[in-house]
C-alpha cells in the first residue's frame, strides 16, 4: 500500500512538474521564516506580529509571516481537512486555537502538534490555561489570551438604582437577579442582554464551580452535573424576571450594551475593547467581579474563550518557534504591557500584572485599577477540562433554553441534553 | 367591490412583498457602505456619510486589486473551461446513442448527491500529491465538469433540431465543426444562462478555494470578506462596502446577459 501510494507520488509527481512550475508559488514557508494562523487582524494579528518583531530584533535570521485573512471558522476548516488528508504540505508552523476545542484536536490527531512543557516552564502561566492543552502530562500550547470574565456594568444606572461598587462584590447570581429588578423599577432598562443560541453564559457560570459538560474520562457528566442544573435555573430566572433583552447573532448582542440598553455584561475581558471604542460612555462603566453560583465550590472568578498557540509538528522551524515562546511570550513582561494598552489583550503570564500597565487605572471604567482586578481573578479560575464535544454539548443545551425559559422541568431538560449529546458523540 | 379588482390587489400586494423581501438586503447592503459600523449596528436605515470612510478603510485592510484579480482569473478561467466541457458533455449525451448512455447519465445525477464535504479529504489527498495545493488550478479543475451544466445542457439540446446537424453533415461538415459552427450559435441563449450560473458559482465559491488557496496573495474576496466578518470587533461598515465591491461583476455580468439569460431559461432556440 505505502509502495503503491509512493510510487503514484512520484509519477504523479513528474508529471505534473510542468504544471506546478507555471503555477503560483507554493505555500512552503522558506527556512528562518516562522508563519502563523491568526483568526483577528486587530487583536491576535497585530500582537503576534508585534512578538514576531521583537523576536526578529534580537534574532535577525528569523522573520515571521502572521496571515489573518481567514477566520476562525476558515482555519478549524483547513487544518481539519488537511490533518485528516494527511498532508502537511502549507500549514503553518504556528497556529492559534481556541481553548476549548484544543483537546479535540489533541487527541484526533496525535502526532500533529509539538509538546512544549518539555522546553517552556508552564508555571509561569495561569494554570487553567495551561490544563485546558494538557494531555497525558504534556503540555502543547503557549497560552495567549484570557477569556477572564467580569461584570461589566453601567455605574450609572446601578448608582440610580442606589447601588454601589461595594454592592456588587463577591455576590451571587441570585442576588443579581434582585439587583437587576430594581434597577429595572428606577431606570426601565433591562438587566442584560442574551443571545439563546450562545451558551457562554451557562458556561462561565458552570466553570465557576469548576464543573464542565465531562467527567475526567471523557463520558458525559450532563444529569448529574449541579452546577449545569443550577446555571440553567438562574438562566431561567432571569427571563422569568423578565431581566432579558433577548439578542440574535453578535451584532446585536454587542449593539444592546453598547447602546445603554442593559445594565451588566457579565462576559470576557477581551470585550473591552468594544465598550471602550464608545468614548462618549467614559466613566459610565465600571466592572465587578463575576457573580458565583450559590452552591459549594463555585468562586467569582471564570471564564469565557480565549486562545493559545500551538506549534505544529510538521513545522520546519521548531527550535527557533520555541526560543521565540520562551523569551517573548514566557518572559518579556513588558511586550505583555505593550498589548495590553494597545489592544486590551488580557495575556496569561501571570508575573505581567507586576508591570506598570498592568498597575494602572482607567478613567473609562471610573479611574479603577481594572486591569490589576482581572489579573487577580485570572489566578482564581477554577481549571476544568474541556475535553473533545464541547461544542456538540452546546448545540444540545442551546436546542433545550427557550423550553427552560418557559419554566420548563430541569431535570427533564438534562436528560434531553444528556440524549441529544449522546447520540451526536457516537 | 369588483372581485377582479380585489384578486389584483392582492396578486398586486403579495408581488410587492415578495419584491421588498428580495430587494431590501440589497438596499440594507448599499445603505450600510455608507455608514458607520455603530450606526448599523443600532438598525440605521437611511444612507449616512461615512461611504468615503469605509472604502478607505476597506483598501488600507485589504489588497483589493490582487484580490479581486485572483477571484476574475478563477472564475472567468473556471467559467469558460467549464462551458467548454460541460456543453460538450451535454451535447454528446444527447446527440450519441449508446446501450449505457442513459445508465451512465443516470450515474452522473446521482452523483450530484454527495456533498462537497464529503469530497474535499480525497480531493485534497490528490491535489497535494499532485503538487498542486495553492494553485489556481487546484481550485478551478474540480469545476469544471459540473453536473448541473452537462444537465441543463442535454435538456436544451433536447429542443437542438436533428435537421440542423443532418443538413451540416450533408454539407460536409464534421462533429467538431457541427458542434463549433452550428450548436454553439444556435444555442447561444443557453450558453449565456449556463455563463451566468456557473460565473455566480465560480464567483462566489467558497469551501474548496478556502482550503486549497493557503497563501493570503492567492485568496479570493468571498474568503476575505468571510475572515472579515469574524474580526471580534468587526467593522460592518467596510464590510458592507467591501461585499458591495464584491457583487458588482455578478451584477453586470446578469444584466448584460439578461435577455438570453431568460431565453435560454425557457428553453428557446432561434
Amino acid at each position: 500500500m505505502t509502495d503503491m501510494s509512493t510510487r503514484w507520488k512520484r509519477t504523479l509527481c513528474v508529471a505534473l512538474t510542468g504544471i506546478s512550475i507555471v503555477t503560483v508559488a507554493a505555500a512552503s514557508a522558506s527556512a528562518g521564516e516562522i508563519s502563523v494562523w491568526v483568526w483577528d487582524k486587530a487583536f491576535n494579528g497585530d500582537t503576534m506580529r508585534e512578538a514576531g518583531e521583537i523576536y526578529t530584533k534580537a534574532h535577525p535570521e528569523t522573520t515571521f509571516n502572521v496571515d489573518d485573512t481567514a477566520s476562525q471558522d476558515d482555519i478549524r476548516a483547513k487544518l481539519q481537512t488537511q490533518l485528516l488528508a494527511g498532508s502537511t504540505e502549507g500549514l503553518p508552523d504556528i497556529v492559534l486555537i481556541q481553548d476549548d476545542i484544543a483537546q479535540k484536536y489533541l487527541q484526533s490527531f496525535p502526532g500533529a502538534f509539538e509538546p512544549l512543557s518539555d522546553s517552556i516552564d508552564m508555571s509561569v502561566f495561569a494554570p487553567y490555561k495551561v490544563a485546558a492543552a494538557t494531555l497525558d502530562g504534556k503540555s502543547y500550547s503557549v497560552p495567549f489570551d484570557s477569556g477572564v470574565t467580569g461584570l461589566f456594568y453601567r455605574s450609572d444606572y446601578l448608582e440610580e438604582a442606589g447601588f454601589t461598587a461595594a454592592d456588587l462584590e463577591n455576590i451571587t447570581w441570585d442576588r443579581l437577579v434582585e439587583i437587576g429588578q430594581a434597577v429595572k423599577e428606577k431606570t426601565g432598562k433591562q438587566l442584560l442582554d442574551l443571545d439563546m443560541n450562545d451558551t457562554g453564559v451557562i458556561r462561565m457560570m458552570m466553570q465557576s464551580a469548576g464543573e464542565w459538560y465531562f467527567n475526567e474520562d471523557g463520558s458525559l457528566h450532563i444529569t448529574d452535573n449541579a452546577a449545569l442544573k443550577k446555571a440553567l435555573e438562574t438562566y431561567a430566572k432571569f427571563y422569568q424576571a423578565d431581566l432579558v433583552k433577548p439578542v440574535s447573532g453578535w451584532a446585536e448582542y454587542t449593539g444592546a450594551f453598547t447602546n445603554g440598553e442593559v445594565a451588566v455584561v457579565p462576559v470576557g475581558v477581551w470585550i473591552t475593547a468594544t465598550i471602550k471604542a464608545n468614548a462618549d460612555q467614559s466613566g459610565k462603566w465600571a466592572v465587578a467581579p463575576i457573580p458565583r453560583l450559590d452552591m459549594e465550590g463555585s468562586v467569582n472568578a471564570s471564564n469565557q474563550g480565549g486562545s493559545s498557540w500551538f506549534l505544529l509538528s510538521s513545522s520546519d522551524n521548531k527550535e527557533e518557534a520555541i526560543d521565540f515562546f520562551k523569551t517573548v511570550w514566557a518572559g518579556d513582561q513588558d511586550f505583555y504591557q505593550d498589548i495590553l494598552i494597545k489592544r486590551g489583550a488580557v495575556g496569561s503570564l501571570l508575573s505581567a500584572r507586576e508591570g506598570e500597565a498592568y498597575k494602572a487605572s482607567d478613567e473609562f471604567f471610573g479611574g479603577a485599577p481594572v486591569w490589576q482586578n482581572f489579573s487577580t481573578w485570572l489566578g482564581q479560575i477554577p481549571s476544568v477540562d474541556y475535553g473533545t464535544f464541547t461544542a456538540e454539548v452546546d448545540a444540545a443545551v442551546a436546542a433545550q433554553l427557550p423550553t427552560i425559559i418557559q419554566g420548563g422541568d430541569i431535570d427533564a431538560a438534562l436528560q434531553a441534553i444528556n440524549d441529544q449529546a449522546q447520540q451526536q458523540m457516537q | 367591490m369588483n372581485p377582479a379588482l380585489l384578486r389584483r390587489g392582492l396578486v398586486y400586494a403579495l408581488l410587492s412583498l415578495a419584491a421588498f423581501i428580495s430587494v431590501f438586503p440589497f438596499y440594507w447592503m448599499i445603505i450600510g457602505a455608507t455608514n458607520a459600523s455603530a450606526d448599523i449596528i443600532r438598525g440605521k436605515t437611511t444612507p449616512g456619510g461615512a461611504l468615503f470612510a469605509n472604502a478607505a478603510t476597506f483598501f488600507a485592510t485589504v489588497d483589493a486589486p490582487r484580490i479581486f484579480m485572483n477571484s476574475a482569473i478563477i472564475a472567468v478561467v473556471g467559467t469558460a473551461l467549464t462551458l467548454v466541457v460541460s456543453s460538450l458533455a451535454g451535447y454528446g449525451f444527447e446527440m450519441f446513442r449508446s446501450r449505457i448512455r442513459e445508465k451512465l447519465f443516470a450515474l452522473l445525477l446521482l452523483l450530484l448527491s454527495i456533498p462537497f464535504a464529503a469530497m474535499m479529504v480525497p480531493l485534497f489527498v490528490m491535489f497535494s500529491q499532485a503538487k498542486l495545493v495553492n494553485t489556481f488550478v487546484a481550485a478551478i479543475l474540480p469545476t469544471v465538469a459540473s453536473i448541473f451544466i452537462i444537465f441543463y445542457f442535454r435538456q436544451a439540446t433536447k429542443a437542438f433540431p436533428s435537421e440542423l446537424r443532418d443538413a451540416a453533415k450533408i454539407d460536409g461538415l464534421n462533429e467538431w465543426q457541427i458542434f463549433l459552427y452550428v450548436y454553439m450559435p444556435v444555442m447561444r441563449s443557453t450558453y449565456a444562462a449556463a455563463t451566468i450560473i456557473v460565473f455566480m458559482a465560480n464567483w462566489n465559491n467558497y469551501l474548496w478555494p478556502l482550503i486549497v488557496l493557503q497563501t493570503a496573495d492567492n485568496k479570493t474576496i468571498t474568503l476575505i470578506l468571510s475572515a472579515l466578518t469574524s474580526a471580534y470587533t468587526p467593522d460592518y461598515g467596510m464590510l458592507l462596502f467591501g461585499t458591495v465591491l464584491a457583487t458588482l461583476p455578478t451584477l453586470v455580468i446578469f444584466f448584460l446577459l439578461q435577455r438570453r439569460f431568460v431565453e435560454g431559461m425557457l428553453g428557446a432556440v432561434k
